[in-house]
């Protein structure tokens, strides 16, 4: 085989003596060994290379995305335990359930790559012109720490309320935050999970809009 | 490959012949005087080797100048090859280092983990008040509950059994001595606040100002500013969990005390009281 790949290279290259020919055929077949080796060794070291860095925008986005989606979590199994309106329960069984799966995704890229599932820059570092936008540490749509205690201790009208129209405003960040990681990443990964969360949640707003017009008093 | 023996026999033959053709055009190469230059001595060893009856034909100088070049090539190759093993082999061994390692490596971290102490490991769930090994504790059985660690400021002492529930679901409890002054507690309220596997809370009778604690490991300090206090978080958080994906949300929110008589099976312990 491979001196039959090897001596048309070899006619090509010199067609008068079959010495010359001869030593070009071992040239060709270390060649090809050496290039084997090479393809090898990169191989194995390229995907790392290629993952996305500790400080990349693709880290900094599953890292605070991570985050961000928690509290979502937290308050849809809050609205999801004390809500009776069907509606709103059935749409927080689907954000708990989504967001979570989701967290799921992007740790495991973290994971993948080799990075640590916190990083140690500020949230939303990754995020240029993003100073200022974090406030007590939380991210742009989070709720404060009083909202969350509000949340916990409302029922009924109070609670439904007090959860669409904080998921809104979450929901609203967590857009704002997916649009910049598909404008400044290229990773496959990355691209999807967040175009799925901006279309879902746009999605959901508007849901939340037709929640609220039926559990807003007037 | 497989006959070696027929196939080497007509190649010094023809290395030969070459050299032997190769004598005119050692001449023409002469203008290639980088070429024959080099292996100007190296020929004169290989003639010897090969045998006295061919030594007149002297002129293996050429096929040695012919041969240098792709040899430099493939020399380059090997060595860019081995650069790209080299490096693929340093970064894996450097970034393999496990979490662990790199926590028991900070100055002053106590590691819990490789002492194998029975209780401390134990991750069941018990009921009632239960006493630990440490203090803060570091592990060791605990309510069903876990304290809600979802970046939460608890201004009072919490319940060991449920702030070690929270450690198993990997997160990093950082506590202060009951009293500490504010512009300290700020320090590390700041550090907590809006990040989720956090969760702050003062303790009566700690022995240092500050102690941070993962399941299993442990650091002490006297300065809140301390920048171990950030190394220590940065290397554990989420990653010290037991149960990978276990979430801190839904847990309790007070700081109420685990009562004798609790059963620790509500899930509802933060929400209803």
């Amino acid at each position: 085989m491979i001196s039959e790949v090897a001596s048309p290279d070899a006619d090509a290259a010199s067609g008068e003596a079959t010495s010359p020919s001869r030593r070009f055929g071992y040239i060709a077949v270390a060649t090809l060994i050496l290039g084997l080796i090479l393809g090898v060794a990169a191989g194995l070291v390229v995907p790392r290379l290629g993952n996305p860095a500790d400080d990349s925008v693709e880290a900094g986005f599953l890292r605070d995305m991570s985050t961000h989606h928690a509290q979502a979590v937290e308050m849809a199994m809050l609205a999801h335990t004390g809500s009776t309106t069907p509606g709103i329960v059935t749409l927080a069984n689907d954000i708990a359930l989504t967001q979570q799966g989701q967290i799921g995704y992007m740790q495991a890229w973290l994971r993948d790559w080799h990075l640590s599932p916190t990083g140690s820059e500020e949230p939303m570092a990754w995020m240029p012109n993003s100073a200022g936008s974090i406030v007590d540490g939380l991210m742009p749509g989070m709720a404060t720490a009083d909202q969350m205690t509000s949340l916990r201790q409302a029922t009924g009208n109070d609670l439904d309320v007090e959860f669409l129209t904080l998921m809104r405003a979450h929901h609203l960040g967590g857009i704002h935050m997916a649009q910049e990681a598909i404008e400044l990443s290229d990773d496959e990964n990355v691209d999807w999970i967040a175009n799925s969360m901006v279309v879902a949640q746009q999605g959901e707003i508007q849901l939340i809009d037709s929640l609220l017009k039926q559990v807003q008093p007037g | 490959m497989s006959t070696p023996g027929p196939e080497r026999v007509p190649s010094t033959v023809k290395v030969d012949k070459t050299t032997g053709q190769g004598k005119p055009p050692a001449a023409k190469s002469g203008s290639g005087k980088p070429g024959s230059a080099k292996p100007g001595s190296r020929p004169g060893a290989k003639g010897g080797n090969k045998g006295k009856g061919r030594r007149p034909v002297t002129p293996v100088k050429v096929s040695g100048g012919r041969n240098w070049g792709p040899i430099a090539v493939a020399g380059a190759v090997i060595l860019v090859a081995a650069g790209i093993i080299g490096y693929g082999v340093y970064a894996s061994v450097q970034g393999s280092q496990p979490w662990e390692d790199r926590a028991a490596a900070i100055e002053g971290v106590v590691d819990y983990r490789s002492q194998n102490n029975a209780q401390i490991n134990d991750q069941t769930h018990k009921d009632g008040t239960l006493t630990y090994v440490t203090n803060p504790p570091v592990g060791g059985a605990h309510n069903a509950t876990w304290q809600n660690c979802m970046g939460d400021i608890y201004t009072e002492p919490i319940a060991n059994e449920h702030a070690v529930h929270s450690l198993e679901h990997g997160a990093v409890w950082v506590t202060y001595k009951q009293g500490l002054a504010d512009d300290q507690v700020a320090k590390l309220r700041e550090r907590v606040e809006g990040k989720d596997y956090m969760l702050l809370s003062p303790i009566a009778n700690l022995d240092k100002n500050v102690s941070v604690q993962v399941w299993g490991y442990q650091l002490k300090v006297d300065d809140a500013a301390d920048t171990r206090i950030d190394d220590f978080i940065k290397t554990t958080r989420v990653k010290a969990s037991l149960e990978p994906g276990a979430a801190c949300s839904g847990g309790n929110t007070t700081s109420d005390p685990v009562t004798a008589g609790s059963n620790g099976t509500s899930m509802d312990n933060g929400t209803q009281q």
